[in-house]
């Protein structure tokens, strides 16, 4: 009997991977759905349906396709965006509480974004920020990036102990920086004071109101990017699970696989930023819930986190929009709302 | 052949080992022993040349350490740390498939071949029936033998142990030596591994060498090495040394040998 109890276990909730790829696949094909259908104008599914195919009244047409299809789209690319570069930092760092915006990855990005649009006012005054920058949308997921990347160097770097990398300090450090950096933002945003500080401030608090197909196409490139990256990391990933020691006496070249994941999971975060600004705990939750459905499986975990940070964007996009209509709640909002008990709960369970 | 020659490790400024040379011998079982911050984890892991020496080297078949590369190190030398951490969640099968890791390129997956040795790797250590079951849920004896299965899905032919059996109740430990035992006789490997308790050492293994502050004290088989006079002198330990009828020592400790220092 003792025997019986102990071959039973936990099992991954959904095991067989077919299952969870069906799964997966439903959800990315559903929750569209919610983003194109929910919003300020009432529209009918027939509506939105005539919308997409162009056979919709002019009104009809531009709320769907000009406003609401680039919002849901753009969502459901800034959610795999948050989802695999938290998914990365988890498993580079050893760490279930690493994610972009404790690590300083989104405090790097959001600064040299913030201080981008300042600059920009500054050349060019005018009503929209990023029309203000001489330099053009496509380069603020770069510029982004370069601030992430920055940050996350400097967190690397400053983490280093005897050439190795102890997964706490990097956490720490992380997180000290983090704050410095924020604070920087909220304190360059206040001197710079008069233009728009409404407007970045909703963009501060992660928010995809006003996001146009330009927004999108700013972004898809880093997106192909990223991806690339994810895949080719997905081997050497498996082997940096264990002690730095072990891994390594496997053949793994630690530190160059550790700083290429690294710079995937900053470009995939910090170019999330520079478009949608950082949307915090999407890059915690997501990792959490798709490695308590897939299992142990890098691959289908990988999947899962695609699937799932796309949707969790879009519903809290659209939750934040549903709420408090015809007002809304940034997007960075409600994922914070959802995120925070659920952090509190994993450092509950830290021993 | 793994050697050193005149090998210097050290941690910042602090030498660890100190000018040591000493040869490992192949297909046999070579047991580390010494007191505590004698050296012997810091000389595992640059065996395993995962320290750069500060000076002297390391050399596996007479080219040092140096000059081979990580993954081709990775496929004649395997090594299992003291506190391996087990991945979040993982299955059995899967962490001794991690084993197979130095066999693929980074674009490649798994095949036939990779799930054969793993499979063959599970089946001598005894944890086949185990394969569907998460690591973290196995006893230590278990887990233990898991993670050999993952050194020897390796499939190297020396294999580093750091204290193999620290955190383990006495027949777990016994049941990790024989099994190593086991595979050195069938397999031929070459098994390296850093021991606390001396009377296990001297049951199991063929070369004992003791260290102290980072040098050998003594080398040999453990009839010769394990005497009194090394009890006092390495271990402050007053004892008695008996041979058994297969002519291995057996140690019993009387108390420290601080009485004994001065004559």
């Amino acid at each position: 009997m003792l025997a019986n109890a102990r071959e039973t276990h936990k099992k991954p909730l959904l095991q067989r991977t077919s299952v969870l790829l069906w799964f997966g696949c439903g959800l990315i094909l559903l929750t569209p759905w919610l983003g194109l259908q929910f919003g300020a104008t009432d529209l009918s599914w027939q509506q939105v349906l005539a919308g997409l195919l162009g056979e919709g009244s002019s009104h009809v047409e531009r709320v769907v396709m000009d406003l609401r299809l680039p919002r849901t789209l753009i969502g459901l690319v800034i959610g795999v965006h948050f989802a695999l570069s938290g998914w990365l930092l988890q498993l580079l760092t050893r760490n279930p509480l690493a994610e972009a915006g404790i690590l300083g990855i989104s405090g790097g990005a959001s600064l040299v974004a913030v201080a981008a649009f300042v600059v920009g006012d500054w050349i060019q005054p005018g009503d929209n920020p990023y029309a203000g920058i001489p330099f053009a949308l496509q380069y603020l997921p770069l510029l982004a990036m370069l601030g992430g990347l920055l940050a996350a160097l400097a967190v690397y770097g400053l983490s280093l102990r005897h050439g190795g990398l102890s997964p706490l300090k990097l956490t720490l450090t992380g997180a000290v920086l983090a704050g410095m950096l924020h604070a920087l933002t909220t304190g360059g945003l206040a001197f710079w004071g008069h233009a728009h500080t409404e407007l970045v401030a909703q963009w501060l608090a992660g928010s995809l109101y006003g996001t146009t197909w330009e927004h999108l196409e700013a972004l898809l490139p880093w997106t192909v990017l990223g991806l690339i990256g994810v895949v080719i990391l997905l081997r050497p990933l498996s082997a940096m699970q264990l002690e730095d020691e072990h891994a390594r006496s496997l053949g793994l070249h630690l530190n160059r696989w550790r700083a290429v994941a690294l710079v995937v999971a900053a470009l995939m975060a910090a170019s999330a930023v520079g478009i949608v600004g950082p949307v915090g705990f999407l890059g915690l939750l997501v990792p959490h819930i798709s490695r308590r459905l897939a299992g142990s499986g890098l691959v289908v975990q990988c999947l899962m986190c695609t699937a799932l940070g796309a949707t969790l964007a879009v519903v809290a996009d659209t939750l934040g929009r549903a709420i408090f209509a015809p007002y809304e709640l940034p997007v960075g909002v409600v994922s914070a709302a959802l995120g925070v008990p659920f952090f509190l709960y994993l450092l509950s369970r830290q021993p | 052949m793994l050697r050193t020659d005149r090998l210097t490790l050290a941690y910042g400024n602090t030498n660890v080992v100190h000018e040591l040379s000493l040869a490992i011998p192949t297909g046999r079982i070579s047991c580390l022993v010494g007191p505590n911050g004698s050296g012997k984890s810091t000389l595992l892991k640059g065996l395993a040349g995962l320290i750069a020496p500060r000076q002297g080297e390391v050399l596996l078949e007479e080219q040092p350490l140096s000059l081979w590369s990580r993954n081709e190190l990775a496929l004649r030398l395997a090594m299992l740390p003291q506190k391996p951490i087990v991945p979040e969640g993982i299955l059995v099968k899967d962490l001794v498939a991690l084993g197979r890791f130095p066999h693929r390129k980074w674009w490649q997956r798994d095949g036939r071949e990779d799930r054969e040795a793993s499979q063959q790797a599970m089946h001598m250590t005894g944890v086949e029936s185990l394969g569907g079951r998460p690591v973290a849920s196995l006893s230590g004896g278990q887990q233990q033998r898991a993670w050999i299965a993952m050194a020897l899905a390796q499939q190297t032919d020396i294999l580093l142990l750091d204290e193999p059996t620290t955190y383990l109740d006495w027949g777990y430990q016994l049941e990790v030596l024989e099994l190593l035992v086991d595979l050195n006789q069938t397999r031929g490997l070459t098994v390296i591994m850093s021991l606390h308790d001396l009377n296990q050492a001297a049951q199991f293994a063929d070369h004992v060498l003791v260290l102290e502050d980072g040098q050998v004290k003594a080398a040999g088989v453990p009839g010769q090495v394990i005497t009194e006079t090394l009890l006092a002198q390495v271990f402050r330990v007053r004892g008695a040394v008996t041979l058994n009828d297969e002519g291995r020592p057996y140690c019993i400790g009387r108390g420290t040998a601080k009485g004994l220092h001065s004559t």
